[in-house]
């Protein structure tokens, strides 16, 4: 067991069973990153939003890491006696790039439910039991094969498209 | 859960996917000139009260993840306070931070650097906040309120002109400490100038908190209560208007905020009225604090800018501010060039906009306005609200003000809206 993990049990004041966890990184005094892969992370979620009481998401990154997704939690454990925040960053690697799943965090933040379908929008990751999986920030006419945020679309495909779109909707009307 | 759930995040914007019981639906937007989000609002109505308010965003996304990703370190910290009108010291202040972190010199940044990044970010609280507040009382119906308020916000903007050369986009921090020093021949006016603005901000409280037909008007409108707040995650103002005293510079101190003594302010009654005197209250706070900014200054000396280097070595860091409404969090990745990996921004608007339709089940309709405004959505006009009578189908186009006005009447004479 890792000296950073046992800090954070203590902070949360909760047992993390260690199979569940991947890593533990300590980034600075009383802020952490905790790694789990898609598999376990619904897990860990739960033990962190059930047992430590951790209920605010402050929101949520995808990320390419050589050949998988990774998606990044960004939960704040708030301590209302001291007005404390502990930020812990939730990290869920092992997100297949061929075909990318993921747990969704919905049941136990409302809030994962816009944030996830940002990261839907951008990396075409799908989240499973999702109550409302549709697209948030893209527009009607673009296209639904192109993930903007993925790294094999350059910034030139992503001005090229939008031009597109733009004539589409101008010559519609 | 899951089965009853629905999401206030729509992807029809014609209202078809209405909720069950309403018989009209209001549609706002979405070509508001909106500084972050212009948004498009569908108001489902069952009479005079609301059933559920529904939002549309994304109508102004201009790709600044992606364009950081193909500019280098140095040129995204010009592109970065771009990301929103109002607030952009405040973004500009968390990318430098992250940079320092990732090239590991934050801790050779000098106490004067810090202590006039402060200065710049209480600045833009201030005029953010006063900006505000005034278009709150616009949309209640107290005109005189704005031109009040928005001729007292010239005395900050003239102060930040004097210091920064800009009167919103200050660009005065930089990866390694500021641009500017404030010269100590510029202090004693500063002073001045914000011992007045304080007098003038006691009055906005005193009008807020005693004139009845501004404090009747958002005094248990819209109440978000606590356990509310806590589900839905909204942060800033609007958070600590409902009882949760989470404020980014108290919680987890950055810059000099732990070194400085200063008043968290907070309220628990959760309706609009509560949120507009946190706000004014920060205002209030704010000044103090720039005021202990000049003090620390005279004793402070220190290097304002030090060398950081372009290639930024590899890493990730996650860091947050509060700004002015709420909390701005930033996550970049560097892989060890001049360029970023991936750099992610979370405006605090976004967090905001679940907990503020929330607040507008089953409230009347005249009360929209203010509850909308409530979460400082930066509207610079609420134009081209078009109200449809489904039975009818008459349709009816109104600027702001006619739609104020209508609301004003409905309210007071406690008449139907069409």
């Amino acid at each position: 067991m890792s000296a950073e993990l046992k800090e954070l049990e203590s902070i949360l004041n909760v047992t993390l069973p260690e199979k569940l966890v991947e890593e533990v990184v300590k980034v600075e005094e009383g802020h952490f990153d905790v790694l789990a892969s898609a598999k376990n992370a619904y897990d860990l979620m739960k033990i962190l939003h059930e047992e430590a009481g951790i209920y605010h998401l402050s929101t949520i990154t995808g990320y390419e890491k050589e050949d998988e997704f990774n998606i990044c939690y960004h939960i704040q454990h708030r301590i209302e006696e001291e007005v404390r925040e502990v930020p812990i960053n939730f990290i869920v690697t092992k997100v297949d790039k061929k075909n990318p799943k993921a747990p969704s965090m919905f049941d136990f933040f409302e809030a994962a439910e816009y944030y996830e379908r940002e990261v839907y929008d951008f990396y075409g990751i799908y989240f499973e039991n999702h109550p409302f999986l549709q697209r948030l920030i893209l527009p009607e006419r673009w296209p639904d094969d192109v993930k903007p945020l993925r790294k094999e679309y350059s910034w030139e495909q992503m001005r090229e498209i939008t031009m597109k779109i733009a004539k589409e909707g101008m010559e519609e009307k | 859960m899951t089965e009853q759930y629905r999401s206030r995040f729509r992807t029809l914007t014609d209202g078809s996917d209405a909720p069950e019981g309403a018989d009209h639906h209001v549609y706002i937007g979405p070509q508001h000139p909106w500084a972050e989000e212009p948004a498009h609002f569908i108001i489902h109505l069952k009479g005079e009260r609301v059933v559920e308010a529904n939002i549309r965003i994304g109508f102004n996304l201009r790709g600044i993840e992606k364009a950081m990703e193909n500019r280098t370190w140095r040129q995204n910290v010009m592109l970065v306070p771009r990301a929103c009108g109002i607030c952009s010291a405040v973004h500009q202040n968390v990318y430098v931070r992250v940079v320092d972190k990732l090239a590991g010199v934050e801790d050779q940044i000098s106490e004067r650097a810090r202590l006039i990044r402060m200065f710049s970010l209480e600045a833009e609280r201030i005029h953010s906040h006063i900006l505000w507040y005034g278009i709150l009382a616009h949309d209640a119906g107290f005109d005189t309120m704005l031109h009040i308020t928005w001729r007292d916000r010239e005395i900050i903007m003239d102060i930040m002109e004097e210091v920064s050369g800009n009167r919103v986009n200050y660009s005065i921090n930089l990866p390694g400490g500021v641009r500017r020093d404030i010269r100590p021949e510029q202090v004693p006016s500063i002073r001045e100038r914000l011992a007045k603005l304080r007098k003038q901000v006691e009055y906005h409280k005193k009008v807020f908190t005693e004139e009845a037909s501004i404090r009747n008007r958002l005094q248990d409108v819209g109440i978000l209560t606590k356990e509310d707040a806590k589900k839905t995650t909204p942060n800033g103002p609007t958070a600590r208007g409902s009882g949760l005293p989470f404020d980014v510079r108290k919680t987890y101190p950055y810059e000099m905020y732990d070194k400085i003594d200063w008043d968290l302010v907070y309220y628990t009654e959760g309706d609009v009225l509560a949120t507009t005197l946190v706000r004014v209250d920060e205002t209030l706070a704010s000044i103090a604090i720039m005021e202990r900014c000049l003090d620390q200054l005279e004793s402070t000396q220190g290097e304002l800018l030090i060398r950081v280097r372009p290639r930024v070595p590899e890493g990730k860091y996650m860091t947050r501010a509060e700004a002015p409404r709420g909390e701005d969090i930033h996550y970049g990745i560097a892989n060890g060039t001049d360029k970023p990996e991936r750099y992610k921004i979370r405006a605090p608007s976004l967090g905001n906009i679940d907990a503020t339709l929330r607040r507008m089940d089953s409230e009347y309709i005249a009360d929209m306005p203010v509850i909308l405004r409530s979460y400082d959505p930066c509207f610079s006009c609420t134009n081209r609200v078009m109200l449809i009578n489904e039975n009818t189908g008459e349709k009816l186009i109104l600027n702001q003000d006619e739609f104020a006005q209508k609301a004003i009447k409905a309210k007071k004479y406690n008449r139907p809206f069409f």
